[in-house]
């Protein structure tokens, strides 16, 4: 149970780890995002509200300079003391020219009115109630005037208008001085509304409201856009005017809920799902790269595993020749540990001491690139930790990089002694199994003759001891017959026996016609496969020899190949012991020197096969061609008698002697074809 | 010793060299021979009903074609020939086994090719011996059997008790007769079987 919970657990703990990772990143990411959007509404409203307090301000400012530009003009009316029609025509076109005011009114010390004039944009103010609905306002207006000696302003006050609505009013009061006295008042009505309406900005009244309102907050007069939203600012600025003091106050609406209250909200929006997008596309690239990453290690496992299952040796140099990498297979072929090898140049560890200048050529010239190695590969021999040699077949192929430039040489090394060995089996038993069914024709044949030569020789026998009974005895009257008779009998069945054994004879000579004209190296062409095993099985070195321009021979090629391949045999077999570590077995073609043997002929080669094994002593020598005699555990003794007969039914003659340093040599001769000599036959 | 006169030596030899050199060599030792060129000749030779009543033996040569020699000397056996009719293999040096188990199996003996000497004439000679010997033995028999036969019931009864060794006053009281008659029978007995004594009926009963 806890067992099998154990890795879920940590696989469990893993992804939390990781999950947990990437979810505070997202996290943190969110809150930035939040905070960033918080701010910048944050940031956007402040920009708002300052920018309507300063719209406040100016506003504020605006309707100052109005409202003492329209002193100005007032107090302009009254210039030169007018008479009261002109003043009425000043006043009217300044009603004309100034839409805020409703009416100016000119009014004695005592407050009568002297003049008056509305204004031609309006129903005339108080013409719905009497002008006394203000009087207390404007009379404190002024006397405040009178007091300041300069304009005041009064209350503001509600007048009810004939069309139900009503409008708030407020009155400026401007005393008049004549020579420093005192000369009545000029009062001027102001509409709060048409103030908001022309005295202040177009622009500002167009996404915003601007009201007029107590300090306690009551609305008098309002202008300006409707509501529009929930949001609203707000910015409220004191007017002060002497006398009176009124709020401005300005709303403007945002649309709601806005979430993306201008460009920079939306701009940080906008980065914001960007740095989102990123962050997902690093999520998705992450995954990719963890899974190619995952797949990258599996495989890399897959190749490690499999060059370590390999059977085949694998071994990399570099181009200096260094050993940059083995395989488990090659370490366990030659029997050194990895770390015995890499680095080690030539000569290599597994290198025979004794044929290493051979191999060092090989590596030179395989390093300079001056050959390219067999695809098939080249066979070779290493030698093992413990010293014993086993042949190899090594596959070589240039290392190429991932740019395409070549950084060594990768070698793949087959041990193939298995191989060999199989191989020498099965010649091996083909051989014996040849031998077999030759010995088996040969028993087979001898049986025949045997039988066949019987026959005569019993009649002979027969005829002789009746004879012999005869002569013994008393003949009788015809013995004489009798014994002439089997006489004959016994010269007609001699006769029989001979034929059978010229029919025998006929038979051997019969191979005669199957002369031909072959190369020697032809003749050596065709054993040298079949030695080579042998050599390559017992460590024997194989040595050719020719002499240069060496003339064809007239042979039964069969038959000399079985006698070369014979003589090669046994040369090798002779050195096949422990105390003999040099190994050579030389075949050499020259031309014979002539001899009283062979100076009849038009030439004769001369082909001898030598060894370095223990050599023959004299007395086994002489006995060496006698039929079934045999120096071996397994020998017919027939294959020297065999080859001595192949020579001589050629023509030539085998001879042994002695070689130097030791061994032995084995010559025997073969006639050169001479197309002359065939010519002369035919 | 000189064989009797009337003996045969049958050849069966594929080589009519051989026959002919082998038919010479017995004929110069006064042994006549029969040649026949395969053992199927041979054979058909038997079928006309032969049966040997005169000494004989047989030189049969191993490797023939056709019938081979064992073949041959098998069909004999089976029909029971080969003690009255030796048979004496005549082979080459390889079919030296065979003949050993031919005469495991009941040849008389084998020669090997090429027989240089009188060995074999005398070996020829050894078998009709033991041919002669045979048919005697044979013909002592079945003249005994033929006796046995003329015996009546009675005469039976008699002679076995006389064969067993028990007085004629025993015998009188186990057959029920009288001592008298027991006498008559054991005289009847002892003419109709040529003996003269108890002794010699034991002998004579012995071969049948």
């Amino acid at each position: 149970m806890r067992a099998s919970l154990r890795p879920a657990l940590d696989k469990l703990a893993l992804a939390w780890r990781r999950w947990s990772l990437w979810a505070l990143l997202a996290g943190l990411v969110l809150a930035v995002l939040a905070t960033l959007v918080f701010l910048a509404g944050r940031y956007e409203a402040s920009q708002v509200q300052a920018k309507l307090e300063r719209d406040t301000a100016n506003t504020i400012g605006d309707i100052r300079a109005g409202l003492a530009r329209n002193v100005q003009s007032l107090q302009a009316l009254q210039a030169g003391r007018p008479a009261p029609e002109a003043w009425a025509l000043g006043a009217r076109a300044l009603l004309h020219e100034r839409r805020e005011l409703m009416r100016i009114e000119w009014r004695d010390d005592a407050l009568a009115i002297l003049e008056h004039v509305d204004s031609p944009f309006h129903v005339p103010v108080f013409s719905r109630y009497d002008r006394s609905i203000a009087q207390s306002d404007m009379a404190l207006a002024c006397a405040n005037a009178h007091r300041f000696s300069g304009p005041a302003y009064s209350n503001s006050y509600f007048v009810p208008q004939s069309d139900g609505l009503g409008m708030e009013m407020m009155d400026v009061c401007l005393p008049l001085a004549s020579g420093g006295q005192p000369a009545g008042y000029l009062v001027a009505t102001y509409s709060l509304q048409e103030i908001l309406s022309d005295l202040v900005e177009k622009q500002l009244t167009r996404s915003q409201e601007v009201s007029f309102t107590e300090a306690d907050g009551t609305r008098l007069a309002l202008h300006g856009q409707g509501r529009r939203g929930s949001r609203v600012f707000t910015a409220q600025q004191l007017l002060n005017l002497p006398g009176y003091t009124l709020v401005l106050r300005m709303d403007s609406w945002r649309a709601a809920p806005d979430l993306f209250p201008d460009v920079l909200t939306a701009l940080v929006s906008v980065m914001s799902i960007a740095l989102v997008s990123v962050l997902v596309l690093l999520a998705k690239d992450m995954r990719r790269r963890l899974r190619a990453e995952r797949g990258l290690a599996d495989a890399l496992a897959f190749r490690k595993a499999m060059e370590d299952s390999l059977v085949t040796g694998l071994r990399a140099r570099d181009l200096q020749g260094r050993i940059t990498y083995v395989n488990p297979a090659f370490c366990q072929m030659v029997g050194f540990a990895p770390e015995e090898l890499m680095g080690h140049s030539v000569p290599a560890p597994y290198w025979p001491p004794d044929q290493a200048d051979e191999y060092r050529q090989r590596h030179a010239i395989r390093m300079s690139g001056g050959s390219v190695p067999p695809r098939e590969g080249f066979e070779s021999v290493f030698v093992r930790k413990d010293g014993t040699r086993f042949p190899v077949l090594i596959i070589e192929a240039p290392l190429i990089d991932a740019q395409g430039v070549q950084t060594g040489w990768m070698g793949a090394c087959l041990d193939i002694s298995e191989q060999r060995r199989v191989q020498e089996l099965t010649r091996a038993t083909q051989e014996r199994l040849q031998a077999t069914a030759r010995l088996a024709t040969v028993g087979e044949m001898a049986s025949l003759l045997s039988h066949e030569l019987n026959q005569p020789l019993a009649a002979i026998s027969s005829y002789a001891t009746g004879s012999m009974n005869l002569l013994q005895g008393d003949p009788g009257p015809d013995g004489h017959s009798s014994l002439a008779l089997a006489m004959r009998r016994i010269a007609e069945q001699a006769g029989r026996a001979g034929r059978i054994i010229k029919s025998v004879h006929d038979f051997v000579r019969r191979r005669d016609e199957a002369r031909e004209v072959v190369r020697p190296q032809d003749l050596f062409d065709a054993i040298l496969p079949l030695v080579s095993l042998q050599a390559g099985k017992l460590g024997v070195r194989v040595e050719l020899s020719f002499e240069k321009d060496l003339p064809s021979v007239l042979c039964d090629h069969t038959m000399v190949e079985q006698v070369l391949l014979n003589l090669a045999r046994n040369a090798m077999q002779a050195m096949d012991e422990p105390a003999i570590t040099r190994r050579l077995l030389v075949l050499a073609v020259r031309r014979a020197q002539a001899t009283e043997r062979t100076a009849h002929s038009p030439g004769w080669l001369e082909f001898s096969v030598a060894d370095l094994g223990p050599g023959i002593a004299p007395q086994v020598a002489q006995q060496l061609f006698t039929p079934f005699f045999t120096t071996k555990r397994e020998g017919m003794g027939l294959g020297l008698s065999l080859c001595r007969t192949v020579v001589e039914q050629h023509g030539g003659f085998l001879t042994l002697q002695p070689n130097q340093p030791q061994g032995m040599i084995f010559r025997f001769t073969l006639p050169v074809h001479s197309p002359a000599a065939t010519a002369a036959d035919a | 010793m000189q064989p009797a006169l009337n003996a045969t030596v049958f050849l069966v030899d594929d080589d009519a060299s051989v026959r002919e050199a082998l038919a010479w060599l017995l004929r110069s030792r006064h042994v006549p021979s029969d040649s026949y060129d395969s053992a199927e000749a041979f054979m058909r030779m038997l079928q006309t009903g032969f049966v040997p009543t005169q000494p004989c033996c047989l030189l049969l040569d191993v490797r023939m074609p056709g019938m081979s020699g064992l073949a041959l000397f098998d069909q004999l056996a089976l029909r029971g020939l080969v003690q009255a009719m030796p048979v004496i293999f005549l082979t080459g040096h390889a079919d030296v086994p065979t003949a050993v188990a031919a005469v495991k199996r009941g040849a008389f003996d084998f020669c090997e090719k090429p027989f240089s000497d009188n060995a074999l004439v005398d070996r020829v000679e050894q078998a009709l011996q033991q041919s002669a010997q045979i048919l005697q033995a044979r013909s002592a028999q079945t003249s005994a059997q033929s006796r046995l036969a003329g015996l009546t019931e009675r005469e039976h009864d008699v002679m076995r008790l006389v064969v067993e060794g028990l007085p004629n006053k025993l015998i009188a009281d186990q057959l029920n007769i009288s001592v008298r008659t027991v006498e008559v029978h054991r005289s009847r007995v002892f003419d109709k079987m040529e003996v003269k004594s108890a002794v010699e009926l034991a002998n004579a009963l012995r071969n049948v």
